[in-house]
C-alpha cells in the first residue's frame, strides 16, 4: 500500500468532484457483471517480507554460477560487466516509454541509433532495428519479411526453406508466425557431416527465402553457407541466424551475401535469466528495409538545425498501418538492447575478438578432453564447432545428465528431448563459454568417465 | 537536467582502450590453436568498427544520455493506454538475484522449484483476477499475447471443422496491435464503427457477425476510458454467431477486483505485466504479455505451463509449501511463440509487485480510477478566473459522467479559436516538465489527448498538471505553436528523418 500516495485522501478528492464514495466511480459497471466477493488472494506484504520470500524462493533454485555447467543450447552463461547494470538501471532509461516525444527522449534514441550501428557493423549489413523479442521471433519475422519482398517475383510462390538443424522450439515459433500468408515451409536438408547439403540448396532457387544458422543447433560452423547466395540468386533472401559472439572470429554474413541476419543478442548485455528478457537482433540489406518489422531510429535535426534523433519509417508499424502493418510488434526489448550496446561498446573490436577466442578455445579444449573418454564420440567428427558440440554416449544421454547432476555438474543438454525422432536419445549437447574453466572441464570429464565405466559394465 | 546546451557525446569518437578493449582473462588455447577451429573461407576479415572506449568514457557517455531522457522517475507521465506507474525498486533488486538472472530454462525441474512456484503463483493470480481457467506466461508483450491467443482460437475453430471462420471484428477505436495481430494469423479484419458516445454499436455488431466470424477483439474499458455496460450483450451476439470473444487487457488497471473479463463473457484475454503489474517499460520494452483462456481453449496454449502436485516422500526437497512443481504440456498445444518460457525476469518483478497488494489489488484500481476522474474534473471545472484566461476550453472525448482509469479530451475548440493543435499543446507540456499524453488516439476523437495518470501520482501532481495545462490553453498561440523551447532539442524534423534516412553512424563505412 506504500505505492499509493493518495491513500487516506480519497474523501478529500471525491468531495471536490461532488461525490461521496469510490463506488460512484464504478457505477457504469452493471450489477450482473460485478464481482460478488473480494479477490481470494493472499494478504498484502511489506517490502521486507517480499524480499524475504524472494530470497527464499529464488535461493531454492540452482544457479549456473554455483556449479560447473555445460548447458547452453542457444543461451550463453556469460559475464556481463558491472557497468552495464549500473548504467541501464538509471531511472531515466528504466522508467521511460517508447520515445514518441523525441524532444525529451534524445538519450534513448541516440543510444538505440548507436546500437543499430554496432549491430550493422557486427553482421555486415547496412540497417538494423532496435530489437525483436528473441532470436526465434526475429527468424520468423525475417521469413515473413522476405515473403513480402520476394513474393511477387518468386516462382515457388510463398515457399521458404528452413534448415533441418535449427532448434525445434524455433521451428515451432516459425510455424506459428507463418500461419498468416499463403506460405509453405520446406526443409533444407543437411548432409551426413552436419553441413548444409549445397546440392539440395539448389532446390530453393525461385523461393522467397532460405533460413540457415551459423553455427547450427549442434554448434557446427559451416563454410558452405558462404556459397548459398550464389546458389539461390538475387530474388531469394538468404537469412542467417548467428551466434553474435562468434562474429569476432567468423565472417560477418553480410560479407558473404546474406540479405537478413538475425540472432540472439543475449550474450551481449544480460545473463541467461531463464530465457527472458533477452533480445533478438535483426539487420538487413536496403532492399528489405521498408518491409522490416520493429522500431528504427533515424538521425535528423530540430527546427534550429541542431543534431537530433527520432523514430522513423513508422508508417510500417501497427499504430499507423493497423492490419496492413509489417508486424504487430509494439513493445520490444529496448532496455536489453541498451544493455547489449553498453556491453559491445565496452568490449570494442579487440574485446569482441578476444571474447570469441575465449569461447572458441574453451569449446575446443572441452571437446578434446571429452573425446579422451572411451565410448564417447562426436556426432560430427569432422565438423568445426563454436560454443557447442554434440557427442554420442553409450546409452541414453538423460542418464548421463542425471548422473552428472547428482555429482553437482550440469553436463549439457539431452538432445533426445528435441530429436528423439532423429535417433538422438544418446546424444548430449555440450555448451562452453568464456567462463568455462579448466577445473570445470576436469569435473565434467571425471563425472562422464565414471558414468561411462559404470554403465559399460 | 544538468548538462543542457550544445554539448555532444559521440561514442564513436572516443579513443580510449584502443586495441585491448575491456580486459579479459586469456583464452585457454593459443592463437594458432583457436584459428584452427574456424573453417577456411569464413574467417572474419575485418573486425566491426565498434567504439574504442574505456569504462570512464562510457560511464560518462551513458550518464549524459540518461540526462537527456524522460522517465516516470523524471516526472509525471500521463501517457494514456500505457499505464506509466511507479516502478518499485525492490523489484529490480529481486530480478538481479542469481536465482533468476543466472538460471537456464532447460535446467531440470528440481533445480528450479523456486522459480516454478513463482510462475505457478502468477498463473493462478492472473486466473483469479480475470475469471479465466488457465494462464500461460510465455508471450512477452501485449501484441505477442494477442497473436498467441488468436492462434489458439484459430486452432480451436479448425478442430471444430470451422476453418472457414476467417474474419476478426475490431471496433474502430481498437489499439493498432489488435488488427495487426489478427492479420498475422491470416485473418481478415472487419472494423465496426463506434456509436457517437464511443460505445459499441450493437446493431453494427449484429450486422457484422456471421458464419465467417472467428472472433471479436475489444478492450473494456474502451480506449476512450469508458466502461462499456453492454459488453455482455456484445459477447452474446458474437457467441451466438459461433465466434470467440478476445479481451485486450491494456486497460486492465481499471477493473481489478471490481469485475473481470470472465464475467463479461470473454473467452481469452492478455495481460500487460508492464502496465498493470509495473514491469518497467525500459524505453519500449521488455514487456510481458501472458494470456488467460477459458477451458475450451486451454488445450491449445503454448507449451509448457507451470503445474504442481502434492509433494511426496520420494521427491527431492521442494520450497517448503507442500507442493512439487513441474511443467505440463497442453494436449493440443500450438507449440512455442517464444524460444523459452517468456520474459521470466518480468514475471518475477510483477510477482514482487503483486505481493505488495495481494487481495487488495482492488485498491490499486480504485486509486487509478480516482486519479483519472479527479484530474478530468479539475481540468474541466476550473474557477472563473482560470476559465476566462483560456482561449477555448477542451471538450470531453465522451460525455460520460465518470470515466475509468483514463480519459480523452478534444482540443478542437482551441484549433478553431487560435489555431493551436493538440500536438502543439502536447509539445508545450514538455516545457512544463511533464510528458505529453497520448496524442491523436483513438482516432475517433478529433484533436485527441488521452490522459492516464495512474494510481501512483499524488493529488499535488494532478493539481499542478491541471493548472499548467489550463495555463497553456491561454498562452500566446505563437509560443505554443513553436514549443517546446526548453528541451534538449526543439521540435524534431521527422519528415526529413524519413526522407533522408540516416540509420547508423558512418564509422566503418567510409
Amino acid at each position: 500500500m506504500d505505492q499509493l500516495p493518495n491513500l487516506g485522501r480519497e474523501q478529500e478528492m471525491l468531495s471536490i468532484m461532488g461525490m461521496d464514495s469510490i463506488d460512484e466511480l464504478f457505477s457504469n459497471i452493471p450489477e450482473n457483471i460485478r464481482r460478488s466477493n473480494s479477490l481470494p488472494l493472499r494478504a498484502p506484504q511489506t517490502e521486507e517480507e517480499i524480499w524475504h520470500d524472494a530470497q527464499h524462493l529464488l535461493g531454492a533454485n540452482v544457479d549456473l554460477d554455483s556449479r560447473p555447467s555445460f548447458l547452453s543450447a542457444g543461451l550463453a552463461r556469460n559475464f556481463v560487466p558491472a557497468m552495464v547494470g549500473a548504467m541501464a538501471t538509471r531511472g531515466e532509461f528504466l522508467t521511460s516509454y517508447t520515445p514518441y516525444q523525441p524532444e525529451v527522449s534524445q538519450g534513448m534514441l541516440q543510444a538505440m541509433w548507436e546500437f543499430q550501428t554496432m549491430i550493422s557493423e557486427l553482421v555486415g549489413l547496412p540497417v538494423a532495428n532496435v530489437s525483436m523479442y528473441d532470436a526465434s521471433t526475429a527468424a520468423a519475422e525475417a521469413l515473413t519479411c522476405a515473403v513480402r519482398v520476394n513474393g511477387r517475383k518468386a516462382t515457388q510462390k510463398g515457399v521458404v526453406y528452413v534448415s533441418q538443424f535449427i532448434p525445434p522450439h524455433r521451428m515451432q515459433v516459425i510455424e506459428n508466425y507463418l500461419q498468416g500468408g499463403d506460405t509453405e515451409i520446406r526443409i533444407l536438408e543437411h548432409s551426413g557431416d552436419g553441413h548444409i547439403d549445397l546440392n539440395a540448396a539448389a532446390n530453393a532457387v525461385g523461393s522467397c527465402a532460405v533460413y540457415v544458422e551459423q553455427p547450427n543447433a549442434f554448434g557446427v560452423l559451416d563454410a558452405g553457407i558462404s556459397n548459398l547466395k550464389s546458389i539461390v540468386g538475387e530474388n531469394t533472401a538468404v537469412i542467417v541466424g548467428v551466434d553474435v559472439v562468434s562474429l569476432g572470429l567468423v565472417e560477418a554474413p553480410g560479407n558473404y551475401g546474406a540479405d537478413i541476419v538475425v540472432g540472439e543478442g543475449q550474450p551481449f548485455g544480460i545473463g541467461p535469466t531463464f530465457g527472458g528478457p533477452i533480445y533478438g537482433i535483426f539487420a538487413c540489406a536496403k532492399k528489405y528495409l521498408r518491409q522490416m518489422p520493429g522500431r528504427i531510429v533515424g538521425q535528423t535535426v530540430d527546427v534550429d538545425g541542431k543534431l537530433a534523433y527520432t523514430l522513423t519509417l513508422s508508417t510500417r508499424e501497427q499504430h499507423i498501418r493497423r492490419h496492413r502493418a509489417t508486424s504487430n510488434i509494439c513493445s520490444n526489448e529496448t532496455l536489453i538492447a541498451l544493455m547489449g550496446a553498453m556491453h559491445m561498446a565496452l568490449l570494442g573490436p579487440g574485446g569482441l575478438e578476444k571474447l570469441a577466442r575465449r569461447v572458441a578455445a574453451s569449446t575446443e579444449a572441452t571437446k578434446r578432453a571429452v573425446l579422451s573418454i572411451d565410448g564417447v564420440e562426436l556426432v560430427d567428427p569432422k565438423a568445426a564447432n563454436f560454443r557447442e558440440f554434440a557427442v554420442i554416449l553409450p546409452i541414453d544421454a538423460a542418464a548421463a545428465v542425471s548422473y552428472a547432476d547428482a555429482a553437482g555438474i550440469n553436463a549439457g543438454f539431452d538432445l533426445g528431448v528435441w530429436w528423439a525422432d532423429y535417433g538422438m536419445s544418446r546424444c548430449l549437447l555440450i555448451g562452453c563459454d568464456e567462463r568455462t574453466s579448466q577445473s570445470d572441464i576436469e569435473a565434467l570429464v571425471s563425472a562422464l568417465s565414471q558414468w561411462v565405466s559404470e554403465v559399460s559394465v | 537536467m544538468g548538462f543542457r546546451g550544445e554539448r555532444v557525446s559521440d561514442i564513436f569518437s572516443f579513443n580510449g582502450a584502443i586495441g585491448a578493449g575491456w580486459a579479459q582473462p586469456e583464452p585457454m588455447l593459443s592463437e594458432s590453436e583457436v584459428n584452427a577451429t574456424i573453417p577456411d573461407g569464413i574467417r572474419r576479415s575485418k573486425l566491426p568498427a565498434w567504439p574504442n572506449a574505456s569504462e570512464p568514457e562510457l560511464v560518462r557517455h551513458y550518464t549524459w544520455l540518461s540526462t537527456r531522457n524522460f522517465g516516470i522517475d523524471t516526472g509525471f507521465y500521463p501517457l494514456g493506454s500505457c499505464t506509466m506507474k511507479h516502478n518499485p525498486r525492490l523489484n529490480e533488486r529481486i530480478a538481479n538475484l542469481p536465482g533468476i538472472d543466472r538460471l537456464h530454462p532447460l535446467q531440470p525441474v528440481h533445480q528450479i522449484q523456486g522459480l516454478l512456484s513463482i510462475f505457478y503463483e502468477m498463473q493462478e493470480m492472473l486466473e483469479i483476477c480475470s475469471g479465466m481457467d488457465q494462464v500461460t506466461l510465455q508471450p512477452v508483450a501485449g501484441a505477442h499475447g494477442e497473436f498467441t491467443a488468436m492462434r489458439c482460437i484459430q486452432e480451436y475453430h479448425r478442430d471444430n471443422g470451422e476453418s472457414h471462420r476467417d474474419k476478426v471484428i475490431v471496433p474502430d477505436s481498437a489499439h493498432g496491435t489488435n488488427p495487426a495481430s489478427a492479420a498475422m494469423c491470416g485473418y481478415q479484419i472487419v472494423e465496426i464503427p463506434s456509436g457517437e458516445d464511443g460505445r459499441i454499436d450493437l446493431e453494427a455488431l449484429k450486422a457484422a457477425v456471421g458464419e465467417d466470424t472467428a472472433a471479436m477483439m475489444i478492450t473494456n474499458p474502451s480506449t476512450l476510458g469508458v466502461f462499456e455496460p453492454e459488453i455482455l450483450a456484445a459477447s452474446e451476439i458474437v457467441h451466438g454467431a459461433g465466434g470467440q470473444m478476445y479481451y485486450d487487457g491494456a486497460n486492465f488497471n481499471a477493473i481489478l477486483g471490481k469485475t473481470d473479463p470472465g464475467l463479461m463473457g470473454f473467452d481469452a484475454v492478455h495481460y500487460n505485466l508492464h502496465k498493470t503489474f509495473s514491469q518497467p517499460h525500459g524505453g519500449g520494452g521488455p514487456g510481458s504479455g501472458p494470456i488467460g483462456v477459458k477451458n475450451h481453449l486451454a488445450a491449445y496454449l503454448p507449451t509448457p505451463l507451470a503445474a504442481r502436485r502434492e509433494i511426496s516422500e520420494s521427491d527431492p526437497k521442494g520450497v517448503g509449501d507442500g507442493f512439487w512443481y513441474t511443467w505440463e504440456i497442453p494436449e493440443k498445444t500450438i507449440g512455442k511463440v517464444q524460444q523459452w518460457h517468456g520474459n521470466a525476469g518480468a514475471v518475477v518483478r510483477s510477482w514482487a509487485f503483486y505481493r505488495r497488494f495481494g487481495r487488495e489489488l482492488e485498491k490499486m484500481s480504485e486509486h487509478a480510477v480516482l486519479a483519472a476522474n479527479y484530474l478530468r474534473h479539475i481540468i474541466m471545472n476550473p474557477d472563473k478566473e482560470t476559465q476566462e484566461g483560456v482561449h477555448a476550453m477542451p471538450v470531453n472525448g465522451v460525455p460520460a459522467d465518470v470515466v475509468m482509469h483514463e480519459f480523452t479530451l478534444s482540443l478542437s475548440p482551441l484549433v478553431e479559436a487560435v489555431g493551436v493543435t493538440g500536438k502543439d499543446v502536447a509539445k508545450r507540456l514538455l516545457d512544463y516538465g511533464v510528458m505529453s499524453p497520448t496524442l491523436y488516439f483513438p482516432m475517433i476523437v478529433p484533436e485527441c489527448l488521452m490522459i492516464e495518470p495512474t494510481e501512483t501520482e499524488s493529488k499535488e501532481v494532478l493539481d499542478k498538471f491541471a493548472a499548467d495545462f489550463l495555463t497553456i490553453l491561454g498562452e500566446d498561440p505563437d509560443l505554443v505553436k513553436t514549443a517546446p523551447h526548453t528541451t534538449d532539442v526543439r521540435r524534431v524534423d521527422e519528415v526529413s528523418a524519413a526522407r533522408n534516412l540516416i540509420l547508423r553512424h558512418p564509422k566503418g563505412t567510409e
